[in-house]
C-alpha cells in the first residue's frame, strides 16, 4: 500500500555547465498521511533541491530530473504543467527560509493568504476574507484583521513565517514542505514555529517534510529522519536511532557537531580587567518630516572584559548586541558614558564571511591591509606574519594569493580570525560568527577560536543568539534585551539557576 | 494626504530656489539690456531714462522680488526685442510644446509597456531576441537624427505628412493632431526604447525573486504570476525613470520644434537666448522648472500608490 508520497531513484542534474552536476542522487522517501519526516544535511547536500522537486517547483530547463514522484497515486514528474498547478497551493503546500522575501512586497497580506482560495476554489470573496482570518487565527497572529490589512514589511520576522504558515494552511493541505522555515528567525520564534508546525500536524493531520540544517530541531519535531550529504541519503531512520545509535560516522559528526551543554567546569578568574565600559548609552537620530525620532539602542550599559576570559554576550536580533561590539571597537562614539580598553588594536570578526571580505583583493592584500595602515613594517616581514598566521588558522599560506570567492565558508572565516590576529590583539570581538557557517564547520571553528584563547592568552567578546554554542565557549555570560543587560554571572549561574525571567524563557526556547 | 500636503509644500519651495538662482544668473551675466536695445549710438541720458524705465537701477534683490510679485499675477514682464508682453508671447506656444510633451509621453508608453512586458514575458524567444536588437538601434539615434528620419520616411517617401507643413488647432483639428504624431515620434522613440529596456531588465530580475516562487506553489499559471505578482513590483523603477525621461522630452522637444519647423517655445526660446532677452528666457526656464517639478511631484505619488514600502524612506 502506497502512502501519500512515494519518491523513488530522483536524480536531479543541472545542466548549465560543459560537464553536467548531479546535486541529489537516488533519492528516495515515502510519506504516510500525517507524519512528519525531517530532511538534515549541510548547504549543498541537495536537501532543498530534493523538496523543491517533490514540490514540483525545479522546472528550470537547465536541469534534469530522472525517477518517480508520486503523490497520491499522481506523477510529479511528468504529469503536465495544468495538473500539476492543480494540487500546488491546494494538496501540497511550501512555506520558504526567508519570509520577507517570500512574500511580494507590493500586495496587502490578505491578498496573498487568500490566494491559493482563488486559484482552487469558487468561494464568493466574504468567505474566502472568513477564512484567510481564520487561517490567520490560527497562527496564534494576535490581530488577524490589522494583519490581513498589512503590507509584508510591516511585520516582523516570526509573523511573516506565520503568515506564510497561514496562506499555506489556508486551503487544507495533505502535503506541507518545509524549507528551513526557522532558519532566518530569532531563538525563541524559532521554537514558537516548530511548536505551530506540531500542532497544525495534531489538529490537522497534515504531513509535514521538515528540512533543516539544524539536528536538534528536527529530533524536536520530527518522527522519522533522513540524513543527506553531498546529494546522497545517507541514513534514515526514527529519530530515536538515528540520535541515540547513529550508524554512519556523518550522522555521528552531525550529532557531536551540536554543542552540548554537559560537562564543562565553571573556572572562576580574578583576573585584571582587560576592557570596561561604564554607564554607556547609544542612541540613533531618524529625521521623519521635521521631527526628529530618538531610538535608544544602548541603555546605560556597563561591562568588564577580563584578561583571559571568553565572555559571552546573548540576545535576540535587534537587542543592540551588535551596537555594543561597535562601540567598544571604536566604531561608534556613545553620548555618554567611557570605554576603556588597556591595549590596542582590539579586534573584531563579523557574522557573514562572504560579505566582509573585499572580493577584489587577494587573502594575502586582505590579511597584510592593518598593518599597512598601522605599522612601519617591510613586505617582507608583513608577508612572513601573514604566512605565520594563514599556518596558526589552519589553512596552507598557499591560500594568501586566493582570492574569497575562491574559499569556501570555513576558509573565509579562518582568514577573518587570521587578519584579526595580524595586528597580536589582546581582545577579539567575535560578532555572531559562527552563524552563517554549517554545523560541523561551525564546530572547527569554535575549536580554533578556544585554542587561541588557551594558547595565546587572547580574550574573547563572544556575540551570539544561540546558547548552546554561548555554553560551549563562554566562562561568563551577558544577557542582554532591548539595550539593557538584564542578567550576568557565571555560565552555571546563568544556565542551571537563571533569575530573569528574559533568560528563562530564552533557555526554553533552545530546548535548555 | 499628509504627505501629498508635504511633498506640494516642498515642490513650492524648490522653484522659490529655482526661481531666485535663474534671475540671480541673469543678472550677473555680462552686458547691459538697454544699451543692446538702443544701440552703441545711444547717448548716456537715454541709457538712463531706458534703466530707470526698466527698473534696472535698483538693487538685485528689489528687482527679484518685484519679478516676483508680478510673476505670480502671471506678468513676466515685457521682452526687450519686441516690447510685447512675455506672458502673450508665450501663451500661443506654450499649447504647441505642451501637446507636444504630452503627446510623446503617451506614445512613449504606448510603445515601451507592452513591448518590453511581451518581450519578458518570451524570454529567450527568437521574437524576444528581435525585439532586443530593434531596441539596440533605436536606442543609440538621437531625437533630431528620428526627426530627419521621419521627415525622410513618412513625409517625403511615404507622403504622410507634409515636412513643415504645421497647421494651427484652430484651423484643423485633426491636421493638427495628424501633423504633431510625427514630431512626438521622434521624441519618443529613443526614449521608449530605454523604458523598454529597463522595465524589461526589471521584470526578468523579478523572476528571480523568491515571492515568484511563492506564487508558483501556489499553483498560479504563468501569466498569473507574471501579470498579477511580477508587473506591479517590476514598475516601481520605471515609474522613476518616466519622471526623469519628462525633462528630458523638454529638452527634445525644442530640438524637434526646429527640426519640424513647429512655431511653439522652443523656436522663441532660441531667439531670445541670441538677442538676450532676458525676460522671455527667464520666463520660459520658470516654466519648464514647473512642468520637471510638476512631473516629479506625480511620479513621487504614483510611485507611494504603487509602492507601499515608501513611506519608511521618506
Amino acid at each position: 500500500m502506497e502512502g501519500l508520497l512515494h519518491v523513488e531513484d530522483l536524480n536531479i542534474e543541472f545542466h548549465d555547465h560543459i560537464v553536467p552536476e548531479t546535486v541529489v542522487y537516488d533519492f528516495d522517501l515515502d510519506m504516510k498521511e500525517g507524519e512528519i519526516v525531517g530532511l538534515v544535511g549541510e548547504s549543498g547536500s541537495g536537501k532543498s533541491m530534493s523538496a523543491l522537486a517533490i514540490a514540483g517547483l525545479l522546472s528550470r530547463h537547465d536541469m534534469k530530473k530522472r525517477g518517480v514522484i508520486r503523490f497520491e497515486g499522481k506523477s510529479i514528474l511528468d504529469c503536465p504543467r495544468e495538473e500539476l498547478r492543480q494540487l500546488q497551493g491546494d494538496e501540497i503546500c511550501i512555506i520558504f527560509q526567508e519570509p520577507l522575501t517570500s512574500l511580494n512586497p507590493v500586495k496587502k497580506i490578505g491578498w496573498q493568504v487568500e490566494e491559493s482560495l482563488r486559484i482552487h476554489t469558487d468561494l464568493p470573496p466574504e468567505i474566502r476574507k472568513q477564512k484567510a482570518l481564520e487561517a490567520l487565527k490560527e497562527v496564534e497572529l494576535d490581530d488577524p484583521q490589522r494583519v490581513y490589512d498589512s503590507y509584508p514589511h510591516e511585520l516582523s520576522g516570526g509573523m511573516r513565517q506565520r503568515v506564510m504558515i497561514a496562506a499555506a494552511m489556508v486551503g487544507n493541505p495533505k502535503l506541507l514542505i518545509a524549507d528551513e522555515p526557522t532558519t532566518a528567525l530569532d531563538v525563541t520564534v524559532q521554537s514558537q514555529i516548530v511548536e505551530l508546525l506540531k500542532k497544525i500536524n495534531k489538529e490537522k493531520k497534515t504531513a509535514i517534510l521538515f528540512i533543516s540544517h539544524d539536528l536538534s530541531l528536527v529530533g524536536q519535531l520530527c518522527q522519522r529522519v533522513l540524513v543527506m550529504k553531498n546529494g546522497y541519503v545517507v541514513e534514515e531512520g526514527t529519530v530515536e536511532e538515528i540520535f541515540d545509535h547513529p550508524k554512519e560516522s556523518y550522522t555521528q559528526k552531525l550529532i557531536s557537531a551540536i554543542p552540548k551543554c554537559e560537562g564543562a567546569q565553571d573556572t572562576v578568574k580574578n583576573n585584571p580587567v582587560l576592557a570596561e565600559v561604564e554607564d554607556v548609552c547609544v542612541s540613533f537620530t531618524k529625521r521623519k518630516g521635521l521631527k526628529k525620532e530618538t531610538k535608544e539602542v544602548l541603555k546605560h550599559v556597563s561591562l568588564q572584559i577580563n584578561e583571559g576570559e571568553i565572555l559571552g554576550l546573548v540576545g535576540e536580533s535587534g537587542c543592540g548586541k551588535s551596537t555594543l561590539a561597535k562601540t567598544i571597537i571604536g566604531l561608534l562614539k556613545p553620548q555618554s558614558g567611557r570605554v576603556n580598553t588597556k591595549y590596542p588594536n582590539t579586534q573584531m570578526i563579523f557574522q557573514d564571511p562572504y560579505g566582509s571580505l573585499n572580493p577584489t583583493k587577494t587573502v594575502g592584500f586582505i590579511m597584510e591591509e592593518p598593518l599597512k595602515n598601522l605599522t612601519e613594517m617591510s613586505e617582507q616581514e608583513r608577508r612572513a606574519l601573514a604566512e605565520e598566521m594563514i599556518t596558526r588558522v589552519g589553512l596552507d599560506p598557499m591560500y594568501l594569493s586566493r582570492y574569497p570567492s575562491e574559499l569556501s565558508g570555513g576558509q573565509r572565516q579562518r582568514v577573518c580570525i587570521a587578519t584579526a590576529l595580524m595586528l597580536k590583539p589582546k581582545l577579539i570581538i567575535a560578532d555572531e560568527p559562527v552563524s552563517a557557517l554549517d554545523v560541523t564547520i561551525q564546530a572547527e571553528v569554535l575549536k580554533l577560536m578556544s585554542d587561541l584563547h588557551n594558547e595565546l592568552g587572547i580574550s574573547f567578546l563572544f556575540i551570539s543568539h544561540d546558547l548552546r554554542v554561548v555554553y560551549k565557549m563562554c566562562d561568563r555570560i551577558l544577557v542582554m534585551k532591548s539595550g539593557e543587560i538584564v542578567e550576568e554571572g557565571n555560565r552555571s549561574d546563568i544556565y542551571e539557576h537563571p533569575k530573569h525571567t528574559y533568560t528563562k524563557e530564552l533557555l526554553k526556547s533552545a530546548g535548555l | 494626504m499628509r504627505y501629498v500636503f508635504k511633498k506640494i509644500l516642498s515642490s513650492i519651495i524648490t522653484l522659490f530656489i529655482v526661481s531666485l538662482l535663474v534671475f540671480v544668473a541673469f543678472a550677473l551675466i555680462p552686458g547691459d539690456p538697454a544699451l543692446s536695445r538702443l544701440g552703441t549710438n545711444a547717448t548716456e541720458s537715454a541709457l538712463a531714462s531706458l534703466r530707470h524705465q526698466m527698473g534696472l537701477d535698483k538693487p538685485l534683490m528689489v528687482r527679484y522680488f518685484i519679478w516676483l510679485g508680478s510673476a505670480l499675477r502671471g506678468d513676466f514682464g515685457t521682452s526687450y526685442s519686441y516690447s510685447m508682453s512675455v506672458t502673450s508671447m508665450i501663451a500661443d506656444k506654450l499649447p504647441i510644446t505642451v501637446t507636444l510633451m504630452i503627446y510623446s509621453l503617451l506614445l512613449m508608453i504606448v510603445i515601451s509597456v507592452p513591448l518590453g512586458v511581451y518581450a519578458s514575458y518570451k524570454e529567450g524567444t527568437l521574437i524576444d531576441r528581435i525585439i532586443q536588437i530593434i531596441n539596440q538601434i533605436v536606442m543609440a539615434i538621437p531625437p533630431f537624427f528620428s526627426g530627419i528620419l521621419i521627415t525622410l520616411f513618412f513625409g517625403m517617401i511615404l507622403r504622410i505628412f507634409t515636412p513643415g507643413g504645421f497647421v494651427s488647432i484652430s484651423k484643423n483639428a485633426v491636421g493638427f493632431f495628424g501633423f504633431m504624431f510625427f514630431p512626438s515620434l521622434a521624441i519618443a522613440l529613443p526614449k521608449s526604447a530605454m523604458v523598454l529596456n529597463l522595465l524589461y531588465s526589471s521584470l526578468n530580475g523579478e523572476k528571480k525573486k523568491d515571492y515568484v516562487r511563492t506564487a508558483y506553489s501556489r499553483g498560479n499559471r504563468s501569466k498569473t504570476v507574471f501579470f498579477g505578482h511580477m508587473l506591479k513590483n517590476a514598475s516601481i523603477p520605471t515609474i522613476t525613470f518616466l519622471g526623469m525621461a519628462l525633462a528630458d522630452i523638454i529638452a527634445g522637444s525644442i530640438i524637434i520644434e526646429q527640426v519640424f519647423g513647429i512655431p511653439g517655445l522652443g523656436r522663441i526660446l532660441l531667439t531670445s537666448i541670441q538677442n538676450r532677452d532676458y525676460p522671455v528666457v527667464i520666463a520660459i526656464i520658470m516654466l519648464v522648472a514647473v512642468v520637471v517639478i510638476i512631473c516629479n511631484l506625480a511620479v513621487d505619488i504614483i510611485y507611494r500608490i504603487v509602492d507601499p514600502r515608501v513611506e519608511e524612506n521618506t
